[in-house]
Parts: structure tokens; sequence; C-alpha cells
């Protein structure tokens, strides 16, 4: 009877509650819907790390970390390969060379790492040959080609690989995705001037256009007027096994994009068996071996066991590999609730305000029912009960909204495509898929309850406070 | 049977600038079953008189013992509990919970006492009976005329099978019809079930039916009249 009069009373004064019951909804909503966005990122960085960038497990030679050098390899590779790979929880493993060395064009020159890889093998631990970017190459594909070289999208910007250009086609295609007239007028007379880099593109188009038609229509026109030097032609130079310079000539055969303008600037991809032969080092070894896993919870198991059965090289686990992301999972969920404790501690103040304002209302009914008989505990539990309905009905719509508009968003993601730069410079894709699990629900619900319960403490102890004789003599 | 004994009963307030004396040296004696008002005009000490019978004040000094047992020697919680089980309280403003129905007003305290339902059911259908509202049992207060709540309160005060009813001025907010109907089924109820009603008031009509009129002046009893 007190759960159903405490429910009863939440209606009691109807634009109050619903006063109440729309803020805390609305509190839930951004918080779990910024909680949603936050999770779908990392979730997605997670996924990108585990997929394109380092996998699960790492086995390098001790020394390798601290010097980067030739020599600190690992020996005998296809053997170590062939034991990990029979192993129950690895899904596929691959071995790489890492040299460190310059790329360079005729203008200019960037630090890269340059990756020795059996594209073949590769493609079962690493899926960074999906994430080709269209009409720059196929991964590989020309057996006959032994200087292709699969780099990444900002490493070719940097090497003035991608070149802008107006050409009719690129007008009519502007024209297709809902250009307005005026503006594709502006940009037509750059038609058939190339512009190498995307400093001078982007100072062209502002002398044509407003800073408002750049901030909507910037991004459509730089990448619809992006061209790609085919095959284009750059130099690796770096040192060999001797400490002798040496380099080769290579030609882009694919460009990878993957929202990591760190990882594409510097990773360039070339075939093992020709970066080995220019370093001059010998067949069966390698620098790293990297391994996929069926589960990635197997990571630390494996690990161990890996540790132990070769002690005389280094074997990291993702964690130790990339220990930002790894506080990053491990703080998600802590980070989370932290999150939403503030946002309902805030919503609290209302709650509390409201109770207070209840029992002001109701001296005297609280003072007849103390004086029928309802004891303190009993008139405690009243209070408390209408508050946690007063903010659980409120958390419940919030969160039904926001589980909604999650649901919605996760299937075509958001795109923050104006603070594009900035996400990938962090690593983390600017087109973002909102995802919480169903366990994040469960515990705002709780954290929901307790708010509830802590907003009715003090409303709860005046009204224990009241006199019953004095109280029923309240108008 | 002794149902209510007061001994030398006084209660004084202690204002600012004076002592007020609202009750002075009140001892009284009541048996069960009767039917008695504490009659006198207003700030004559009525309304404590029967908030320490109730428990829902205290005397500065004196004793009183409702079925034996001494009310000031009781913690706050056991009070209440006692008041709940023993005594029930029909108020000059009905104060009945206003989100509720009549039936749900009623079952309230047997709920805070956890009677079994099909009893609560039967316990309250037979009290709105008694008090003529079976058909408005799903009504709210807001839906009854003032008659009709104060009908709903006095089923409420008798739900728990009380051993008496204490009644401050229920007729003070009523018509003489609807007084005329609340006399006679508290009388009847006070007949047929022997529960001692004991009301404050200074209305004609609730003297009229009372077969003990207390009179108080200047918190003292000045007459103590008996009828048959």
């Amino acid at each position: 009877m007190i759960t159903k009069t405490a429910w009863k009373n939440v209606w009691r004064n109807k634009v109050r509650s619903l006063v109440v019951i729309a803020s805390v909804a609305v509190g839930i909503f951004a918080g779990v819907f910024a909680v949603g966005v936050m999770n779908g990122a990392i979730d997605q960085r997670a996924d990108d790390i585990f997929e394109n960038e380092i996998a699960h497990i790492q086995i390098n030679h001790k020394d390798f970390r601290s010097n980067n050098d030739l020599v600190c390899n690992i020996k005998n590779v296809n053997s170590i390969r062939d034991q990990i790979g029979a192993m129950e929880e690895v899904e596929s493993v691959c071995d790489r060379l890492f040299v460190a060395g310059m790329a360079n064009t005729a203008r200019k020159s960037v630090g890269v790492n340059i990756i020795g890889i059996d594209p073949r093998e590769e493609k079962y631990v690493f899926g960074l040959y999906k994430e080709l970017e269209p009409g720059t190459g196929d991964y590989f594909g020309d057996p006959e080609r032994e200087e292709l070289a699969y780099i990444g999208f900002d490493l070719a910007k940097n090497l003035n690989i991608i070149r802008y250009e107006i050409t009719d086609e690129v007008a009519d295609q502007l024209k297709t995705a809902g250009l307005p007239a005026e503006i594709s007028g502006g940009i037509r007379k750059f038609t058939g001037k190339r512009f190498d880099n995307e400093k001078s593109f982007k100072k062209a188009m502002r002398s044509v256009l407003t800073e408002d038609q750049e901030k909507e229509y910037g991004k459509l026109i730089l990448e619809t007027s992006q061209t790609f030097r085919e095959r284009a032609r750059f130099t690796l130079t770096f040192v060999d096994i001797n400490n002798h310079q040496t380099g080769g000539v290579f030609r882009v055969g694919g460009i990878y994009n993957i929202s990591n303008s760190m990882y594409e600037s510097s990773y360039v991809f070339v075939r093992d068996h020709v970066i080995r032969s220019l370093v001059e080092l010998p067949e069966n070894t390698a620098h790293k071996i990297i391994i996929r896993l069926k589960d990635v919870d197997d990571t630390k198991a494996v690990t161990m066991k890996l540790k132990s059965d070769f002690p005389e090289l280094e074997v990291l686990g993702w964690r130790e590999i990339q220990p930002d992301m790894a506080l990053m999972t491990d703080m998600a969920e802590v980070m989370y609730g932290f999150f939403m404790a503030l946002i309902l501690a805030a919503l609290a103040f209302g709650i509390v305000n409201t109770m207070l304002m209840v029992v002001l209302e109701r001296t005297k009914e609280l003072g007849m029912l103390t004086a029928i008989g309802m004891n303190r505990k009993k008139v405690f539990r009243m209070i408390m009960t209408e508050s946690v309905f007063l903010s659980l009905t409120g958390g419940m719509v919030g969160m039904l909204i926001s589980w909604i508009i999650i649901r919605i968003t996760s299937a075509r993601g958001i795109n923050f495509g104006s603070m594009q730069e900035g996400f990938e410079a962090m690593g983390f894709s600017s087109h973002i898929y909102p995802d919480i699990g169903i366990g994040f629900f469960f515990i705002v619900t709780v954290l929901i309850i307790v708010t509830g319960v802590l907003s009715s403490v003090y409303p709860a102890f005046k009204a224990l406070k009241l006199d019953p004789a004095e109280a029923l003599r309240t108008e | 049977m002794k149902v209510l004994e007061l001994t030398n009963v006084h209660k004084v307030y202690n204002t600012t600038h004076v002592e007020v004396h609202a009750v002075n040296d009140v001892s009284l004696d009541f048996e069960e079953g009767e039917f008695a008002a504490i009659v006198g005009p207003s700030g004559s000490g009525k309304t404590t008189l029967l908030n320490m019978i109730g428990g829902l004040d205290m005397p500065t000094e004196g004793k009183i013992l409702v079925n034996s047992t001494d009310l000031s020697t009781l913690k706050p919680s056991a009070l209440i509990d006692f008041r709940m089980r023993n005594i029930g309280f029909v108020f000059q403003s009905y104060n009945l919970i206003p989100v509720l129905t009549a039936k749900e007003n009623v079952e309230f305290i047997m709920s805070l006492q956890k009677w079994p339902k099909r009893k609560k059911d039967e316990r309250t259908m037979e009290l709105l009976e008694a008090v003529g509202l079976k058909d408005r049992v799903d009504s709210r207060p807001s839906r009854l005329s003032g008659g009709q709540q104060q009908r709903v309160a006095v089923a409420r005060a008798l739900a728990s099978k009380p051993r008496f009813v204490l009644a401050d001025e229920p007729t003070a907010n009523l018509d003489t019809k609807s007084t005329e109907t609340l006399l006679d089924i508290m009388e009847k109820l006070n007949m047929e079930e022997n529960i001692t009603f004991i009301f404050s008031t200074h209305d004609a009509r609730v003297m009229k039916k009372a077969r003990r009129v207390i009179t108080l002046e200047d918190g003292k009893v000045v007459s103590d009249e008996r009828r048959k």
C-alpha cells in the first residue's frame, strides 16, 4: 500500500512532477548518448588497432624495441611461426621486417617505418588490405611488380602523390552531389589547373568561396577533386645490416586510409623479400612475429605461455604494446559511471527541492499518518519510494530515448567531419557509430535508484521531525 | 471495565512571555462503550486533552492510562504502534489521503498492520456498508461530499478494531443532515460493537446525542454529566 500510495503521490502535482521527470530524462539521455558516442569511438579505435595496426600479440628480439636495430632479429622464424600457428587459441600468424628509413619524392622527404611483409600471409592477420582507397591500386595485386608499396593516405599527401584538380568530370560529380550552381560556376575557373598539395588547393578555393560555403561544401569539393598519381614513383632510403646507406625505387601500389593520421603518415608496406635483399638480412629471420587470436580475451593466457616457450624473446600482449588503449578500455566503464554520477548529482538537487516541497505541502497529511499509526520507518519509506519513482520514471524515459537514438545512429553513424583532422590525429575515426552494452543501462538504473534514495534522505528526515499534534494543526 | 484513566493531568505551554495552562488538573475515567462529548468554548483545552488521550501529546504532569498502559512509558515507535492498534482518530477536516479511493483509505491502516487481503477486503466492505458508502468504494475524496468524507474517516478510524475512537470536532464542517447521519452511524457502531467514542465539540447536536457530557473551562473540568 505504501508503494501504491507513493506512486499515486508522484502524480498529485502533475506539472511539477513532469518538470522533474523531464529534467531527469534529458539529463540521462544526454549522459547515456554521450557515453554511447565515447564508447563507440573507443570500441572502433580498439577494433582498428587489432584489425589494422598491432593484432593481439607480438614477439620480437629482446633488444629490438630499445635499439630498433636490424640485427636485433628473430632467428629460425619459420619454425617458431609454425609452432605458434599450431596453438589452438591462435587464428593466424605472420612475420614482419622493420626498417627505419626515409620516403622521398622530388619535392619531399619524410621519415617512415618500412615494413616488409608477405602480402598473402598478412591478409590472414591484418585487415589493412581492406582499407584500400578506391582507385589507388590493388594491394600488391600484380605479382610481377616487385617494387610496389602500400602507403598511407597521409603519407601520400605529404609526398604530394595526392593532387587536386577541377575537371569537367569533377564539376559534374559535384553538381550531382548537390553543389549549388553559383559555387560550381566559381570553382570552374580553376579547370585545367593542378594543385600539388591540399594547402594550395584550399587557398585557391577560399578565393571563390565564402566562409560559410567553405564550411558546408569545402570537404566535398576537396574529396571530389583528389586525384592520384597512378603508380607514382618514390624512393625509400635506409641503412643495411652493415650500416651502409642504401635504398630502392618503389611505386605506389595502393593507398590505405584508416582514420589514424599518425599511422598513415609513417608506415610503408613493401614485399619482405625485396627489403630483405636490400638490407641484406639472412633468410628465415624477422623482426616481429605477429599473432591474431580467435578470442582477444585469451591474450593474457597465450602471452604467458609464449613467454615460457620462448624465454629468449620478448612476448608482448596488446596491453603492453598499446598501454594507452589498455588504460582507456580499462577505465572506460569507471569513467562512464563517474560521468553519469556527475549528471545525476546535478539532477539530485532538483529532486531534493521537489521532495522538500512535497513534505512542506503535506505536513498535515504526514501528521495524520503518524497519528493513525504509520511509524517513522514507513513514513521514511513512503517518501523515499516517491523520490525513487520520480527519478526512475525520468530515468526510464531518458534511457528509452537514448536507446532509440543510439540504435538509429549506430546503424548510420555520426559524421564529425568538421573535426576530422583532430579525431584522426588521435587515431580515432571522425565517423563514429555510437554503441553501448545493455549492462550499462543496468548500471545507470542502479545509479538512478541510488540518486532517488539519497535525494529523499533530507526531506524524509524533515518529515520524521514533524510533531503529529502540531502538524495536524497546520492549514 | 475502564478503558481510560486520567489522573491529575496538567498541560502547560511555555511561550516567550507567559505560561499557558491548557489543561489543569483533570482526572477522568472512561468505561468501555461510552459515547462521551467533551465540550467547552474555544481555548478551553478540549483538543489538547484529546491529543493527550490519543498519545499525540504528553502531559506536563499527571498520568494517562489507556487499557492500563501508561502512555508516557512507551517509546515513540511503541507509542505509534499502540495508537494504531488501540485508538481510532476522526479529525475535523477529514484528513483522508486525497490520492486514494474510499476503499483504499479505509484499507490503509490494515495494510500497515499487514492484514491478509481477504480479511482486509471483508472488513473494508463491512465498514463502508456500515457508514452507508458501499456504492462509493472507488471514489476519491474529491468526488465525495464533506459528510461522505467524514463517514469514510469514521470507517478508517474503526478499521483496525480499536478500543476507542477520538473525534476532534467531527461535525464542525458538516451540514445538519450530514451531522445527523454521521452521529446515527457512530451511535450505531457504539451500540453494536461496544466501541468507546469520545468527541470534542461545541456542536449542540452532538451534545444532545452524547450519553456523557464533560464540560471544560480554562483547562478544568467544570461539570461531568451522565445521561441515560
